[in-house]
């Protein structure tokens, strides 16, 4: 193996060279080191008498910097030594561009990357060493391993009850979103396009099939070409554009959690405009991000029927259209996982379609939280919500149950009870749930006085929780950290990274995390404040290594608590025997919690 | 060459420290600031008053979502 020479020109500073030491004499190179202190003269003697392939500086003090380096670098032209040699510098004190003036061969910055720095012993190129090296090879299965058997006998038999009854409730109903959704996939199985493409023969007849079941924004935009406020269409062009410069990105990246592993990190986009999207995507699978959610705009939900085409609007949440998911999901690493959300308004069974025919990997259905703090109406979405599970599980693919009806100030055992339905009802349909228990400053809790010393202790008990009810995957959102983050984006970051780290330690499989924007309202988020809290869970993720937060005492009465509570509200749900008329009532929470029923798409549904 | 602007993906974001004597006075100052600046939709995202000074993050969108993007076009594009 080839010989490195390896000297700190530092008077102390030799950490840097001591580790390359070891990683190199691992990777079976003959190293040499020098002591600290060492003065440029020494290093070159010595290089010449060991005549290595490479000697590598480190150097931490920025006094004199540029004069020591020189001086070396001089030397070593001098000796000779530059034909055989390489010379390398890295250190807190110096930057690429010092390196390169200097006549380094490379500069190493940052943290060590030992790929990085073999690849320039080894003498090659190392832009196209990078391009060898892969950090994501596969997309994980979140819901892989888990048996999701329930392990208290006393729920399960509650939640087969309850959904027992809706099940049966909902056999001979149907609604416009039921009917649309039939249409448009019997549309894209015959024709694969979009209604106003006139290529497609039979487009005009599934489109007026289509607008029979839709409201009359919708009916405007196919028959008048009339956008809704604010929207504009986006041109070839400017796709094109997107399309050339996504070509020459890479976005491979290490993983936020230091050796790979659990968990996968999440990052919610939705920024009104797919181009926009689609950069703000690159961004954070570049800092390490796993994966990536949908969200769309709240009027498109309120709608009948959905639009179709390049569309975007300056608004909060990105319209869902096929070909704008087609477009993000094109800016995508083949590996980054994708959810699709439909968990609440009026196209929840199409979203469905439109998410699985764009190359969606997860689905996102809550009715008694789509229902209430969604907005939906409860047995209008009750109907949508079976159909899309039963659709879920025709396309294999795991749906998330979001629990952020919390945030309105419902007490998590309600969330939690209304999760549980919506896992049992995904397994009987044959779906694969995911249940998404909220990380946050839980504001029923903080008004029980159960969050005044620490955030760790309620956080916890709510994971442990689910642990002992079912084994099923564990995804905290959304986005974790909930109600503590400011405008101040380093308290921002921090605190998303700490519930992170939290949630890593108690071993669950994913986690939705905010940008430092989350508590900004005036303004989109920033593809910066994406970086700044990934680049906070990065660190947080390495700082803690294998340690985990411990919770106090407190954490096992909380989830003493919480448990009993849960099944309390499955035992009202039960016992009132009408799932629907559960939600109207409050079971799941009520007006004193800051829930009332929704109102969208009330007296919609119809016997089929 | 596209001008530096141009390559902003969406917000340019001023961090800073202003001496001044209550939180007023320091919202006053970022605002004059963004003015000064010539920076347009400018807004103060972040204002923390302690005593001595303010700790200030200023805004302004130089690309809102849905707008036209110059980064969308190559490098040698003006």
């Amino acid at each position: 193996m080839k010989k490195v020479l390896l000297a700190a020109l530092d008077p102390v500073h030799d950490n840097a060279v001591k580790l390359l030491n070891r990683k190199l004499s691992e990777l079976g190179y003959q190293t040499i080191i020098l002591p600290p202190g060492v003065h440029e003269n020494e290093v070159i003697e010595r290089a010449i008498r060991e005549q290595p392939a490479a000697i590598l500086i480190s150097r931490t003090l920025g006094y004199q910097v540029a004069e020591i380096l020189g001086r070396l670098v001089d030397l070593a032209e001098a000796a000779g030594l530059r034909e055989h040699t390489l010379l390398g510098v890295g250190g807190m004190a110096i930057t690429r561009e010092l390196g390169a003036e200097l006549g380094f061969d490379a500069t190493f910055t940052g943290e060590l990357d030992i790929e990085e720095v073999v690849a320039f012993i080894e003498g090659k190129h190392l832009a196209e060493n990078r391009q060898k090296i892969r950090f994501r090879h596969e997309k994980p299965d979140i819901t892989g391993g888990y048996t999701y058997q329930f392990k208290d006998a006393r729920i399960e038999h509650l939640l087969d009850q309850i959904t027992d009854q809706i099940l049966e409730w909902v056999k001979g109903k149907t609604t416009p979103a039921i009917e649309r959704a039939k249409i448009r996939l019997a549309f894209l199985q015959e024709e694969g396009g979009n209604f106003l493409d006139s290529n497609h023969k039979r487009a005009g007849e599934f489109l007026e099939r289509y607008l029979k079941w839709c409201g009359p924004q919708v009916q405007a935009f196919y028959r008048e070409g009339k956008l809704p406020e604010g929207v504009r269409r986006l041109n070839a062009a400017e796709v094109a554009k997107l399309m050339a410069r996504l070509k020459q990105m890479d976005c491979d990246s290490p993983r936020l959690p230091p050796g790979g592993g659990k968990p996968l990190v999440f990052v919610q986009y939705g920024t009104g405009c797919p181009l926009m999207d689609s950069i703000h995507i690159k961004t954070v699978e570049a800092w390490g991000a796993d994966g990536v959610l949908h969200f769309d705009p709240s009027w498109g939900a309120q709608q009948e029927g959905l639009l179709e085409g390049w569309l975007s609007h300056q608004h909060d949440g990105t319209i869902l259209t096929l070909e704008n998911l087609r477009l993000i999901r094109s800016a995508m690493q083949p590996t980054t996982l994708w959810n699709v959300r439909g968990h609440r308004g009026l196209n929840t069974p199409e979203v469905q379609i439109l998410a699985a025919t764009a190359g969606a990997d997860l689905l996102k259905i809550n009715i008694p939280y789509g229902a209430t703090a969604g907005g939906s109406d409860p047995a209008r979405l009750t109907v949508d919500g079976v159909y899309s599970l039963r659709l879920a599980a025709q396309y294999g693919l795991p749906f998330d149950i979001p629990g952020n009806d919390e945030l309105s100030g419902v007490p998590p055992y309600k969330t939690f009870a209304g999760m549980l339905v919506m896992v049992m009802l995904g397994l009987k349909l044959g779906a694969k749930p995911i249940p998404k228990p909220l990380l946050c400053y839980s504001p029923y809790m903080q008004i029980e006085g159960q969050m005044e010393d620490n955030y760790v202790d309620m956080n916890t008990a709510k994971l442990a929780v689910w642990r002992e009810i079912v084994d099923a995957p564990l995804w905290p959102g959304e986005p974790v950290g909930f109600m503590t983050h400011t405008a101040d984006r380093i308290q921002s970051a921090v605190t998303t990274a700490a519930h992170v780290a939290l949630a890593a330690g108690l071993g669950v499989d994913a986690v939705t995390m905010a940008s430092s924007d989350e508590a900004y309202s005036k303004g989109a988020i920033s593809a910066a404040a994406r970086v700044d809290t990934l680049r906070a869970v990065r660190d947080m993720l390495r700082f803690m290594g294998n340690c985990r937060f411990q919770a106090t005492p407190r954490a096992a009465l909380i989830q003493e608590q919480l448990r009993n509570e849960v099944i309390a509200v499955l035992e009202k749900v039960a016992q009132r025997g009408d799932f629907v008329a559960a939600i109207h009532e409050g079971l799941f929470g009520n007006q004193q919690d800051g829930l009332y029923p929704g109102r969208v798409g009330r007296d919609t549904v119809m016997i089929a | 060459m596209k001008r530096a602007l141009d390559q902003v993906v969406d917000a340019l974001d001023i961090e800073t420290f202003v001496l001044c004597g209550d939180e007023e006075e320091a919202r006053q100052i970022g605002e004059r600031l963004l003015a000064e600046l010539n920076l347009p939709h400018g807004d103060i995202v972040f204002l923390e008053f302690n005593g001595c000074g303010a700790r200030l993050r200023l805004r302004s969108y130089l690309h809102r979502p849905g707008q036209g993007y110059p980064w969308l076009s190559p490098q040698e594009e003006t």
